[in-house]
């Protein structure tokens, strides 16, 4: 595989549910993982070590020589906020296709309906989006959306705000409006794991202010809406994520999208991607 | 024969969306709230989503990923994220020609040019999928040159084959008014776990 897909870190575990040493799949090819007593390790199928970062709550790996760390999530530290593994969800889908579902928020009102979208409030109006070449992320800002219950401390329908950023090519974060907190961000992730380039696990993880809600509410919350996302990753034709023009019909709506697969075809990152129009 | 059965208008009742198929084609087949079928290729141009997903609202096909509708001629008419947008004329779905006609929804993927298949005064029993190619079915039957039509002489019934993948098809089921429906059904069982037994 090229050094345009390897040289990146990439999820496989939640560090919390890791017992005992496990196998997994990492870019088509087995890996296996574990912890000896404090560090978490893993190696490739021939037994080499690979390296790791321990953040966000997950284990981190390459298979090639990452030429930057991975990023970081600054606002995520600042205290109070109640850090939230979800688990994970596997997906027959590209891994690519799972990142591009998480920036889209025209699909609000038809898959999480009621939840994080609800008719007639189907409107998407225009909003920032650009390629941050000073640190080769995708963002997405001034993104606004009508929500019945934006989040599981939402007590009723508020307008929405949302940055997405896409700092590695099978990552994403999602800065929203804080219910209880007006004026700080909730922030939300996707991490994926490329299993395969039509396979993957997703490891959404949370940083939020939300003194009320249960550990188990927060999850619950966050699982169904990735229930309702894996019912649509499931039924899209082709699984591979089209990155040349053409085969799909984007619109205004899509900007973040159309920047995304810009970025993915900038950068050479061809895992999980359709090269030529069908 | 050009018509190829592709599921009774009985369990696609209007309002209705299912997911059916020939052979490596895919398809939405849709009835409207007025009673008129439709036979699409089951993607949406947006984002490649399954149509067979979708709902169906006034006398069209919404998607279920971001609701855009798309009338009866497969042009895309509103896209909810720009309610003011009128959608241009390419953004539309592929269709193949489809009619209801014995209570059997045909579908063409050439011209549509041949007559329907005649039925002769039979009514739909029910479709039954069967794991065997519909070519096997016909070798089974042995009928010269038959595709996808057989007359069977238990019940007087016809068969409507419609060939799904290499390994299945689905045997749509017609009988005389006068046969019993639950015999029928009964007959239609014993021939697929016949047909299933046949080796391939
Ligand atoms: S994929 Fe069908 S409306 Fe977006
Ligand atoms: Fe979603």
């Amino acid at each position: 595989m090229s050094a345009a897909i390897d040289n990146h870190w990439y999820p496989v575990a939640m560090i919390s549910g890791i017992d005992a040493p496990r196998e997994t799949l990492l870019l088509g090819k087995k890996i296996s993982l574990g912890r000896d007593g404090g560090a978490c390790w893993v190696k490739n199928a021939q037994g080499t070590p690979l390296p790791t970062v321990e953040r966000f709550g997950h284990l981190w790996t390459s298979p090639g020589q990452p030429n930057r760390d991975l990023f970081t999530i600054p606002e995520a530290d600042s205290p109070g906020r109640r850090l939230v593994d979800v688990g994970s969800v596997k997906v027959k889908c590209s891994p690519l296709r799972a990142v591009e579902n998480f920036l889209d928020i025209a699909h609000f009102p038809f898959v999480h309906t009621d939840i994080l979208g609800a008719e007639p409030h189907t409107e998407v109006d225009r909003y920032d989006v650009k390629i941050r070449e000073e640190v080769d992320e995708v963002w997405a800002t001034k993104v606004k959306f009508y929500q019945p219950q934006a989040a599981k401390s939402a007590a009723g329908g508020i307008t929405t705000e949302y940055m997405y950023r896409v700092p590695a090519p099978t990552c994403s974060v999602l800065y929203k409006t804080c219910p209880p907190r007006p004026g700080e961000w909730d922030i939300i992730t996707l991490f994926v794991q490329p299993l395969t380039d039509e396979w993957c696990e997703v490891w959404p993880w949370m940083a939020l202010y939300d003194d009320d809600s249960t550990m188990s509410e927060m999850v619950s919350f966050q699982q169904l809406i990735f229930m309702q996302d894996r019912s649509i990753l499931e039924n899209q034709l082709p699984r591979k994520l089209p990155l040349d023009p053409g085969m799909e019909v984007p619109t205004q709506a899509d900007m973040t999208s159309v920047a995304y697969r810009r970025w993915l075809k900038k950068i050479g990152y061809t895992y999980g991607a359709k090269l030529v129009a069908a | 024969m050009d018509w190829i059965a592709v599921g009774l208008a009985q369990d696609v009742p209007p309002g209705v969306v299912i997911p059916s198929r020939i052979e490596d084609t895919e398809m939405a087949i849709w009835c409207t709230p007025s009673g008129r079928y439709h036979a699409w290729s089951d993607r949406c141009p947006h984002r490649g989503m399954r149509l067979s997903h979708g709902f169906v609202r006034g006398e069209t096909l919404a998607c279920i990923y971001h609701g855009w509708q798309y009338n009866e001629t497969g042009s895309c008419d509103y896209i909810p994220a720009h309610p003011k947008l009128t959608p241009p004329d390419t953004i539309c779905v592929p269709t193949y020609t489809c009619v209801e006609d014995g209570g059997v929804i045909w579908v063409s993927l050439n011209s549509g040019n041949d007559p329907l298949p005649a039925l002769g005064a039979r009514v739909p029993i029910r479709s039954v999928p069967v794991s065997l190619s519909a070519k096997d079915v016909a070798a089974h039957f042995g009928t010269a040159g038959f595709t996808t039509i057989a007359v069977v002489s238990d019940y007087d019934t016809l068969l409507a084959v419609q060939p799904c993948t290499d390994t299945s098809c689905i045997l749509h089921v017609l009988a005389t008014p006068d046969a019993d429906p639950k015999a029928v059904s009964r007959w239609v069982e014993e021939l697929r776990t016949t047909l299933e037994g046949v080796p391939a």
